[in-house]
């Protein structure tokens, strides 16, 4: 790390120290601390474009932005050392349309660098510390990547924050921190302005202590209708329309539901505590009518792999930008003869994780491994969403409808009756294996062993299917709540928050 | 048809490059010297894509030079280094057979730029036309613009492409200042267009050994970008124009099937003539609109396995006459090192005009893997057969067809023909038709003749006027009043020398009523605007009418010229050597002592010619 960089890193700390004594308000925090390290200081910005008009439904909110979102008021700069104060000439998309729905930008959330990592420890700014570890206790993970903006929703300091989830960016804090965290079907909201980590994973997500304000701004005020020009996996209006059409609005009585319970989730892995969470949620849905089946996601095994290497390789191309010719840091050496311009500015502004991930992408793309990993890795990603289309009892309204042979199922798959398995309306699963770790185990810990918790959230990534993470507290003496997790099929956002309201209020009781 | 002999044209061809100075804007013609192929011109304003700023620098200082001079150099230079090969020979190499493939970039003639909405600008001022995602600012999108799609089908059927309906973009990766996003999009694996094919002709001025024809396979044409301009400073400072970047390329990729240097030279010249006929190109590689990347490599004849040797590819040739030079050098580089024992190395070697040898750029250990992987912001590109078909139907005359018309139809030399089509961007053949439509209708009207007379013989005398003479006007011979450069609308109009009035004097020149001699000077007076009641009343007021004298007096004439003149006359007595100079001595002769005016040179030099012969006994039959 260059002189300059450390430099700037104690002025991010100390600033933020005399600036930021806010109260934590009404939350059982028990800790004396006043800072968890989940926002990133920076100097407002004078804007260069007009605020956004104000529509006439906009009602006032507090809007935490994840920093590797385009703002204008502030600068983006991912929590890399390579983008320095990177002031935006553009806003993203998605800030402007939630500002003329009133929000109010309260600061730039710390967050892994570039979105790479489940703990929001790799940070130019230092790590996210959680807010519901107990004061005596060591630092505990919030979870990442979008951890600052999980702990800026669970501290009230936000009303709701933008995250951004690739594997489980925004399912995986929410689950640790107790709230609410929300992925979107793909291309649903629009990443025009999202610094892109994996653009086929990539999606804006939302954060917040309960489903309804997320739901409300998602469909009340037609977010989920707007389609964006700038960005070209927005979906188009006619799509929109016709995915809309496909999938009902309104969430039938519980009795009239399927849920799905993938027997692959439940690993060994799987914390006892957080296993019965699970158990008693799907009870309780049970008890509320639901019909709850076991089903069969074969290639979830593999989801993992397919994953840290299409996310990988996607970040090694996007990251290329990143040269010191136009964002980042010059090293002092030049080009001549001898002496390196880009490996001088990419060592020196990358972290460790980042660097470990380009690296992996960088392989898995070099010709010699590139149909033993990108390609495979690929296949398997169509094997998964297969797995989902096959489950789901809506179509995927992407998809021509699709004939499932049985001979393509596992010989353990039981059948519902002559017409083949049985068919669900969402999924339900844990958010992640484990309840939050403390950051220092996580130091232990190898990457691959980090990389595993996200084995449960990867799956409905790989397929752009929407997913909600909720919290659910039934051991009352466990310090934290677990994440429960409901996946639906695609574009089929709007049951599947009613649901994740239903859950949470069922076990809140 | 008359056709020049191969030779002759081809030599025309790649090395005529007789005017520096831009054939385009008619410059420098006379009927001995007329430029074919604006690529011919040296590359004194080169923009290269994908390139060092050195070599750009040193190409530019080459400059304009006399074909003369430049010949005169050439055979010093040969003499210099003791080697007796002419050009012509250097097209084989004994017991080896060499294999070209060639690729081509070529920036289509688009407003936008593949991804952004800014538009394309050719010298504007720099960084003046920039979109976020041309500079790879964090957070902006690729958007495809559609529009660049017309000119790149149209493109790809003027080479014989299968249009693919579902073709995908992909990132190919290298680290370079020009290249702000890291790296360039093309379309590695599924390319928009493939197996297609064109056909070089003799006439092309393909190398001799391949004969009548040779067909060329192109493996794919694809869809790229094109990266910023870096424009060199003092020091070691460059600055970057993105005004460039994402500016929509076509790449096609031809199958290795080319066997000798002339003929790739040929091949890039004719794929530069159909890309700007069909509209999908406009700038040539004069203007760095077009560049080639060659891949060379030789095997021995004999070889029983026919296995290609290992290729060289030589980067960045930017002229038409560097594509042959390079070949040959590399060529006899790689024979002479396997001659020696020794290996090829798969290597990327560059050229600069001028030199003559190849030099090594980087080998395969320094050779970047591009890690091509699908963009995955952007959606397959699926091309609908409608717009295919309609392409298709609305493609514009490819050169071929219009050539042979010229040449069977009209009776031009191929020469001509090509000259035609090429000069003022097409604009100069449209005005060929519209003159020749006018002296057609006023033939027509002619009441002493009863049918037309045969297309050719005043199509013929249309195209050298139009070719020739008026292209002798802007030299300097037309003195301080010219007005500089004819230029040409699209359409083939002309307001310097209207179609009216060049046909008008046609028409009177065909119908012998004024003299070849006459007609030149009206036709300066027109271009100079001296005639203020057109042609018709210049001839009348100033009476120019060509009133020939009799046959009797063209003999009396060929009697005196001949007078005196008994040692030059038994020159003619051997009919296998005819001294054709001194006929055209006598000819003279004839016009000084008669009355210049009314005298026919044609005529003329067919009474000496007779006279002569009955002179030698040879009587009329001969």
């Amino acid at each position: 790390m260059t002189a300059a960089l450390v430099r700037r890193r104690a002025l991010t700390f100390t600033r933020w120290n005399a600036n930021h004594n806010r109260s934590i308000g009404q939350l059982p925090l028990r800790r004396s601390q006043s800072t968890f390290n989940h926002f990133v200081a920076s100097t407002k910005l004078q804007p260069v474009s007009p605020p956004p008009q104000l529509r006439s439904d906009a009602k006032p909110f507090r809007l935490a932005v994840k920093d590797n979102i385009t703002t204008e008021e502030f600068p983006t700069q991912c929590a890399s050392g390579i983008l320095g104060q990177h002031a935006s000439p553009f806003e993203a998309t998605i800030v402007r349309q939630l500002r003329s729905r009133g929000a109010s930008i309260v600061g730039k959330t710390n967050m892994d660098e570039f979105g790479m990592g489940s703990h929001s420890t790799h940070s130019v700014h230092g790590p996210v510390r959680n807010p519901l570890a107990a004061t005596d206790e060591e630092d505990v993970s919030a979870g990442g990547s979008s951890g600052g903006s999980a702990v800026a929703v669970a501290v009230g300091d936000a009303d709701v924050a933008l995250g951004t989830d690739t594997g489980g960016s925004v399912r995986l804090p929410a689950a640790y921190t107790g709230i609410v965290g929300y992925k979107p079907s793909y291309g649903m909201l629009s990443r025009f302005g999202v610094v892109p980590y994996a653009n086929s994973l990539d999606t804006v997500g939302l954060l917040a202590r309960d489903v309804e304000p997320i739901r409300s701004l998602v469909f009340d005020t037609g977010l989920y209708e707007e389609h964006d020009p700038n960005d070209p996996t927005s979906l188009r209006l006619e799509t929109r329309q016709r995915c809309s059409q496909a999938c009902s609005p309104n969430l039938p009585d519980l009795s009239q539901l399927t849920i799905g319970i993938p027997v692959e989730y439940n690993i060994a892995e799987l914390d006892p505590s957080i296993r019965d969470a699970w158990v008693a949620t799907a009870s309780a849905l049970e008890s509320q009518g639901a019909r709850i089946v076991p089903v069969s996601l074969p290639s979830t095994k593999e989801a993992l792999c397919a994953y840290y290497i299409l996310a990988p390789a996607e970040a090694s191309s996007n990251l290329a930008k990143y040269d010191g010719v136009r964002y980042g840091i010059r090293g002092s050496e030049g080009d001549a003869a001898g002496e390196t311009l880009y490996s001088e500015t990419r060592g020196a502004g990358f972290g460790a994780e980042v660097k470990r991930r380009i690296l992996l992408g960088t392989y898995s793309l070099s010709s010699e491994a590139m149909d033993n990993y990108f390609i495979q890795a690929q296949r398997i990603r169509r094997l998964i969403q297969r797995d989902f289309d096959r489950v789901f009892k809506l179509d995927n309204p992407l998809y021509e409808p699709r004939q499932f042979d049985l001979s393509e199922m596992s010989s353990d798959t039981a059948l519902e009756d002559k017409q083949g398995p049985v068919q669900v309306d969402f999924l339900l699963s844990p958010t992640a294996p484990t309840y939050p770790p403390k950051l220092s185990e996580i130091q232990k810990r190898s990457s691959v062993d980090v990389y595993m918790n996200d084995v449960l959230t990867v799956p409905a990534s790989l397929a752009g299917l929407p997913a909600v993470s909720v919290p659910v507290k039934v051991d009352r003496s466990h310090q934290f709540p677990a994440g429960i997790q409901l996946i639906a099929q695609y574009w089929d956002d709007r049951r599947l928050l009613a649901l994740a309201d239903k859950v949470m209020k069922l076990m809140m009781d | 048809m008359s056709r020049r002999s191969l030779g002759e044209l081809s030599s025309y061809l790649l090395e005529g490059r007789l005017s520096q100075r831009g054939c385009i804007n008619g410059r420098r013609l006379s009927s001995r010297t007329v430029p074919i192929w604006p690529c011919l011109r040296l590359p004194y304003a080169l923009r290269h894509l994908h390139t060092q700023p050195v070599a750009a620098a040193a190409a530019a200082a080459a400059g304009h030079v006399p074909l003369r001079k430049q010949l005169k150099e050439q055979a010093k230079q040969a003499k210099k280094q003791g080697k007796k090969k002419v050009k012509g020979d250097s097209q084989t190499a004994d017991g080896w057979e060499l294999t070209v493939g060639i690729e081509i970039h070529a920036q289509l003639n688009t407003s936008r730029k593949l991804f952004s909405p800014a538009a394309t600008s050719f010298n504007d001022d720099p960084n003046s036309h920039v979109a976020l995602f041309d500079v790879a600012m964090p957070g902006s999108q690729p958007l495809f613009q559609k529009e660049t799609l017309i000119p790149a089908i149209r493109a790809a059927l003027a080479l014989n492409c299968e249009i693919q309906p579902v073709s995908r973009f992909d990132r190919k990766h290298y680290f370079w200042w020009d290249q702000p996003s890291g790296y360039q999009i093309t379309q590695f694996y599924e390319p928009f267009a493939k197996k297609g094919h064109i056909t070089l002709l003799a006439r092309d001025g393909i190398a001799a050994e391949d004969g009548e024809s040779v067909t060329v396979g192109i493996k794919q044409v694809q869809l790229e970008q094109d990266t910023a301009k870096t424009l060199a400073q003092a020091g070691s400072v460059h600055w970057l124009d993105f005004n460039r970047v994402g500016v929509p390329l076509i790449e096609i990729i031809t199958e290795p099937e080319i066997h000798h240097p002339r003929t790739a030279a040929v091949f890039v010249r004719k794929i530069q003539l159909l890309l700007n006929t069909v509209d999908s190109c406009v700038s040539g590689m004069e203007t760095g609109g077009l560049r080639a990347d060659v891949n060379v490599s030789v095997r021995r004849t004999d070889d029983p396995s026919k296995k290609l040797g290992t290729r060289t590819e030589i980067k960045n040739l930017s002229t038409i006459k560097a594509v042959e030079d390079a070949i040959i050098a590399e060529r006899d580089r790689q024979i002479q090192q396997l001659e020696a024992g020794g290996l090829i190395a798969g290597e990327t070697r560059g050229w600069t005009v001028g030199s003559k040898e190849t030099r090594r750029l980087r080998g395969k250990e320094g050779e970047v893997d591009y890690r091509y992987m699908p963009d995955p912001d952007l959606a397959p590109l699926v091309i609908g057969s409608d717009l295919v078909q309609h392409l298709q139907t609305s493609l514009a005359v490819l050169p071929d067809t219009e050539l042979d018309k010229l040449v069977d139809h009209y009776g031009l030399t191929a020469k001509d023909a090509l000259s035609l089509i090429t000069l003022d961007n097409g604009a100069r053949v449209q005005y060929f038709y519209r003159v020749l439509a006018l002296l057609e209708s006023k033939l027509q009207a002619e009441p002493d003749i009863a049918e037309l007379p045969e297309v050719k013989s005043y199509a013929t005398l249309a195209g050298n006027w139009i070719l020739h003479e008026l292209g002798r006007l802007t030299t300097y011979k037309a003195g301080p009043l010219a007005s500089g450069d004819l230029s040409f609308t699209q359409l083939g109009e002309c307001a310097q020398v209207p179609e009216e009035d060049l046909s008008q004097l046609l028409y009177h020149l065909y119908r012998k009523h004024i003299t070849g001699k006459v007609a030149k000077e009206l036709l300066m007076a027109v271009y100079l605007g001296e005639l203020e009641g057109g042609i018709l009343e210049a001839i009348e007021s100033n009476d120019l009418w060509f009133k020939e004298i009799s046959q009797q007096e063209y003999e009396a004439l060929a009697e005196a010229a001949a007078e005196g003149e008994d040692k030059m006359l038994e020159e003619f007595a051997d009919e296998d050597k005819y001294p054709r100079g001194k006929l055209m001595y006598l000819v003279g002769k004839m016009m000084r002592l008669g009355p210049t005016e009314r005298i026919d040179p044609a005529t003329a030099e067919k009474t000496m010619k007779l006279w002569i012969e009955r002179y030698h006994g040879r009587g009329e039959a001969a």
